[in-house]
C-alpha cells in the first residue's frame, strides 16, 4: 500500500474520518470504490484482531448450510477476510430457496454432524429449539472469553434481536428473561408500503396512511389505471401468507393470534369483535382491489406485478419492494417507500418481521469454531460492509442505519426507505405467539381467509369456524 | 386399397395439427420465453413479437445470473453433469443387476422368488422419506454420504425395481422353446441368455431402461437430502433462478430446455430400437 493511502486508512482507524470520506479519499487517489470498501474492511479487520485472540481456532473448518439469497452472496464476498482473520477455513453448500428448509430439517432431523452453522427463520426455531437440534447461542454470547469485545450484542435491534429469543414454553413471551437466543439476527424485513410513484400520481392519490385510506386508495389506484390491480398481498394457503402486511396491520389494531389464560392454556382470539372487524376490510380490499388470481400469491407474485407494472401498491416485506426497484424490472426506479400503520389510532407502524438469522447445529463438532464464524457474520463491520458494499438490507445493527453513508445510499435510490425504517423499527417485532403448532394453524387461517375472500363463507362465521378448530388442535396438542 | 377423399385428407390434417399444437404448445411456448428477457416475458398482454436473444442460455453455460440485486453464481452446468453421472451410472448399473436377476425370476422358479421380487418391488412404495432419513446416518457413518457411488447406491430404490418387473414380463411373453431348443444344441444357459434371451427382450429391455433413466432424471429428493450443493441434479438446480430478488422465468425457460434435452435425445435413440425390436419380434407361444 503507499503512504498516503495507508495513512488515509489509520487515521480512518482511529476515528478521525468517517468511512464516506475515508472511501471519497481514497476514490480522489485513483482508488475503485470497490477495491477501497474492501480495503477498509480488511482494516477493520485488523482493528478487530487487536482485541481479541481471533486466532484461537486456527487450523480449523467450519461447514456451512445457507439459503440462496443477497445476505449470503455480501458474506462470501467478505468471506477472505474472515479466514485472513482466524486463520480458519470455511466452506458452504448454498440452496435455492424452495428446497432449503427441506434440507436444514432433514439435515437436523437425522442428528447429521455435516454442518455446524445454518441460516434459519426466527419461526423455525420454534421447531428446531424444543426438538434440541440447535444450540442456545447465550452460552457464547455472554461468555468474554469467546466473544470479542465489540461484538456489541447490545447494538442488535431490539424488536430484532428478542424475537429470535424464546423460552419454549407455548406462548412464552419473546426474549423474555429466561428466554434461549436459539439464533441470531442477520438480517430482516418490515412489512410496509411499497408503491409507484406513476400510478398513484395519475390516479391523482395520496399515500394512504391506515387501512381505510389504504383501502380506497388502492380502489382509486386501479380505476385510474388501465389494466392494473390497486394492492398487492399474499393470498396463497401457506402460513407465509398471515405473516406481512395482514399481521402487520392486525397487530397494529391490539388484535392477537392467540390469548393465553392465567394456567397457562392457549385459545384462539382470531375471532374477537376487533379481528373481525379488521378481516371484514382486509377482505374486501382484496375482493374490491386486489389481484385476481390473489389466492395463488406468494412473495414472487406480489414481488413480480409490483416490478412488471401490474399492480401499484403492495403491503408487504419491505425489501421486496427494495428488490423490485431495480435489475430488469419494468418499473425499476419508479417505485417509492411509506411506513404504515393500518391503525388511525396509533401513534406508529408496528410490523411484523421475517428474520434471516444464523443458528448453531447441537451437531456441530466445533461449537467454539463455529460461534467464531457466527460472531463474524453477525458482527458490526461485515454487517456494514453488507449494507454498503452489497445487498445486505435491512441490517440488524442500529449503527449500520446509523452510517450516514448507507443512508445516503439507500435514500439516492429508494425514496423514503429510511425514513421508512426509522419510522417502523421501534415497534418491530414478531407479533405471534410462539408455540409448536405455529405452521399448522397459520396455514389454517390462511385458507380460511381464502375462503372468505371467494365468498364461500362470511367473515363473521369463517372466524369463528376457525377458532373452534384452532382451539380442538390446541387442546389435542395440550397447548389448549 | 383404401379411398380417402381430399377433403377428409384436410380435415384429418386440420386435426393432427390441433392435437400436435395443443401438445407441443407448452414446450414451444418454454422455448419462446428461452429466447426473451424477463422483461418481455412479463409483459401485458403477453406477446409472441419479440427481439430473440441468446442471453438467458449463455448466463446459464457461463454460471452468471444476473438478477434485480446483483450477479449470482450459478452451476446449472454442474447440476446437469450430475444428473447425467447419475442416471447414467445408476440406470446401468440397475441394468447389470436387473436383468439377470429378471431372467432368473422369470425363467428359474425357486423358493422365495416371488417374494424376493415383492420385496424389491416395495422399494418403489416406501415414502422416500421414510428411507432417506436413516440412510443419511448410516452413510455418514460408512463413509458413502455426499458421493455419487452412495447416490447411485440410492438410486437403485427407483431404477431396479422398475427394470426388474418391466424386463421380467418381455422374458416370460418369450416362448422358452427357443431357448431349448439353443440349449439342445450344446450351448450353455448363459451363452442361451446372451444370444437368445437378451436380443429377444431387447425391446424391453430398452423400454424398461428410458423409464428408469427417466424417472432417476426427475428425482430429486435423494441427493437433495443426501448429497453437499455440488452433487445436486438438475431438478434442484433448476430452482436456483427462483431467487428472493425475483423469479429469472427466461433463465428457468432456457434451463428447462437443456434439462429436457438428454432426455428426448435419449428417447428418440430408444425409440428407434424399440421399433427395431419390436419388427424383430420372434415366436410367440
Amino acid at each position: 500500500m503507499y503512504e498516503k493511502e495507508k495513512g488515509l486508512v489509520e487515521a480512518y482507524r482511529r476515528g478521525g474520518m468517517n468511512r464516506r470520506t475515508l472511501v471519497k479519499s481514497l476514490g480522489a487517489l485513483g482508488m475503485s470504490a470497490s477495491t477501497a470498501a474492501i480495503l477498509v474492511n480488511a482494516s477493520a479487520t485488523k482493528a478487530l484482531a487487536a482485541d481479541f485472540d481471533w486466532k484461537q481456532h486456527s487450523g480449523k473448518s467450519v461447514k456451512l448450510l445457507l439459503n440462496q439469497h443477497p445476505y449470503t452472496d455480501a458474506m462470501i464476498a467478505n468471506l477472505d477476510n474472515f479466514k485472513e482473520l482466524t486463520g480458519m477455513e470455511v466452506t458452504y453448500d448454498v440452496f435455492p430457496e424452495d428446497v432449503y428448509f427441506d434440507k436444514v430439517t432433514a439435515a437436523l432431523s437425522s442428528g447429521s454432524s455435516e454442518y455446524d452453522a445454518f441460516m434459519t427463520g426466527a419461526y423455525m426455531t420454534w421447531t428446531y429449539g424444543p426438538a434440541g437440534w440447535v444450540e442456545d447461542l447465550n452460552e457464547w454470547i455472554t461468555d468474554a472469553s469467546k466473544t470479542n469485545p465489540s461484538y456489541n450484542w447490545e447494538d442488535m435491534i431490539e424488536g430484532v434481536r428478542k424475537s429470535c429469543a424464546w423460552n419454549g414454553q407455548p406462548g412464552g413471551a419473546l426474549g423474555s428473561d429466561d428466554a434461549k437466543q436459539w439464533c441470531i439476527p442477520w438480517g430482516y424485513e418490515q412489512n410496509n408500503l411499497a408503491y409507484n410513484t406513476a400510478m398513484m400520481e395519475k390516479a391523482g392519490i395520496d399515500v394512504p396512511t391506515n387501512l381505510d385510506e389504504l383501502i380506497e386508495a388502492a380502489a382509486k389506484a386501479q380505476a385510474g389505471n388501465d389494466g392494473i390491480y390497486g394492492i398487492g398481498v399474499r393470498g396463497s394457503r401457506s402460513w407465509a401468507t398471515i405473516h406481512p402486511g395482514f399481521l402487520s396491520g392486525y397487530a397494529n389494531f391490539g388484535e392477537v393470534d392467540l390469548t393465553m389464560s392465567d394456567d397457562g392454556k392457549l385459545a384462539a382470539a382470531m375471532n374477537s369483535a376487533g379481528s373481525k372487524d379488521f378481516h371484514a376490510k382486509w377482505v374486501k380490499m382484496i375482493q374490491d382491489s386486489g389481484a385476481p388470481d390473489w389466492s395463488t400469491h406468494t412473495w414472487y407474485q406480489v414481488g413480480t406485478d409490483l416490478g412488471a407494472g401490474k399492480s401499484a401498491m403492495i403491503y408487504d416485506a419491505d425489501i421486496l419492494g427494495y428488490f423490485m426497484n431495480g435489475g430488469d424490472n419494468a418499473m425499476a426506479g419508479q417505485l417509492a417507500y411509506a411506513p404504515f400503520a393500518a391503525n388511525p389510532d396509533a401513534s406508529a407502524p408496528t410490523p411484523n418481521i421475517w428474520i434471516w438469522s444464523l443458528a448453531m447445529s447441537k451437531f456441530s463438532r466445533d461449537k467454539d469454531a463455529a460461534w467464531h464464524f457466527l460472531q463474524w457474520a453477525s458482527g458490526p463491520e461485515h454487517g456494514l460492509f453488507g449494507a454498503t458494499q452489497m445487498d445486505f438490507v435491512n441490517p440488524v445493527r442500529e449503527s449500520v442505519w446509523a452510517d450516514a453513508g448507507f443512508r445516503d445510499r439507500l435514500s439516492s435510490t429508494y425514496p423514503g426507505y429510511v425514513d421508512m425504517h426509522d419510522v417502523s423499527a421501534p415497534g418491530a417485532s414478531i407479533k405471534f405467539t410462539a408455540q409448536p403448532l405455529f405452521f399448522d394453524l397459520t396455514t389454517e387461517w390462511a385458507a380460511s381467509m381464502q375462503k372468505m375472500v371467494a365468498g364461500e363463507v362470511p367473515v363473521d362465521e369463517g372466524l369463528d369456524q376457525l377458532a373452534d378448530s384452532v382451539n380442538s388442535q390446541l387442546k389435542e396438542a395440550g397447548l389448549g | 386399397m383404401e379411398h380417402t377423399s381430399p377433403l377428409e385428407r384436410i380435415l384429418r390434417g386440420i386435426a393432427l395439427t390441433a392435437v400436435v399444437v395443443f401438445f407441443m404448445f407448452p414446450i414451444l411456448w418454454i422455448v419462446l420465453m428461452s429466447l426473451q428477457t424477463n422483461e418481455t416475458i412479463l409483459r401485458s398482454p403477453p406477446s409472441m413479437v419479440f427481439e430473440p436473444t441468446l442471453s438467458n442460455y449463455q448466463a446459464i453455460i457461463s454460471g452468471q445470473l444476473t438478477g434485480n440485486t446483483a450477479t449470482l453464481e450459478i452451476k446449472f452446468m454442474g447440476n446437469l453433469l450430475n444428473s447425467i453421472i447419475l442416471s447414467v451410472g445408476s440406470v446401468a448399473l440397475a441394468l447389470l443387476l436387473g436383468v439377470p436377476a429378471a431372467y432368473a425370476f422369470a425363467r428359474h422358479k425357486f423358493r422365495g422368488s416371488e417374494d424376493i421380487a415383492f420385496t424389491l418391488l416395495s422399494f418403489r412404495f416406501a415414502p422416500p422419506l421414510l428411507v432417506l432419513l436413516p440412510l443419511t446416518i448410516i452413510f455418514q457413518q460408512i463413509g458413502l454420504a455426499d458421493t455419487y457411488i452412495g447416490l447411485i447406491w440410492v438410486y437403485q430404490l427407483i431404477c431396479l425395481p422398475l427394470i426388474l418387473w418391466i424386463v421380467r414380463g418381455y422374458f416370460e411373453d418369450i416362448s422358452p422353446d427357443v431357448e431349448h431348443a439353443y440349449r439342445i444344441a450344446g450351448h450353455s444357459w448363459f451363452a442361451t441368455f446372451r444370444h437368445i434371451a437378451l436380443p429377444l427382450a431387447r425391446p424391453g429391455i430398452a423400454a424398461a431402461g428410458l423409464l428408469a433413466f427417466i424417472f432417476a432424471w426427475n428425482n430429486f429428493i435423494f441427493a437433495l437430502v443426501l448429497a453437499s450443493a455440488d452433487k445436486q441434479p438438475v431438478t434442484v438446480g433448476a430452482l436456483a433462478f427462483i431467487t428472493a430478488s425475483g423469479i429469472q422465468y427466461g433463465q428457468i425457460a432456457a434451463a428447462i430446455v437443456l434439462s429436457i434435452a438428454p432426455t428426448l435425445a435419449l428417447a428418440l435413440y430408444a425409440q428407434r430400437y424399440l421399433v427395431e425390436g419390436l419388427s424383430l419380434g420372434a415366436v410367440k407361444g
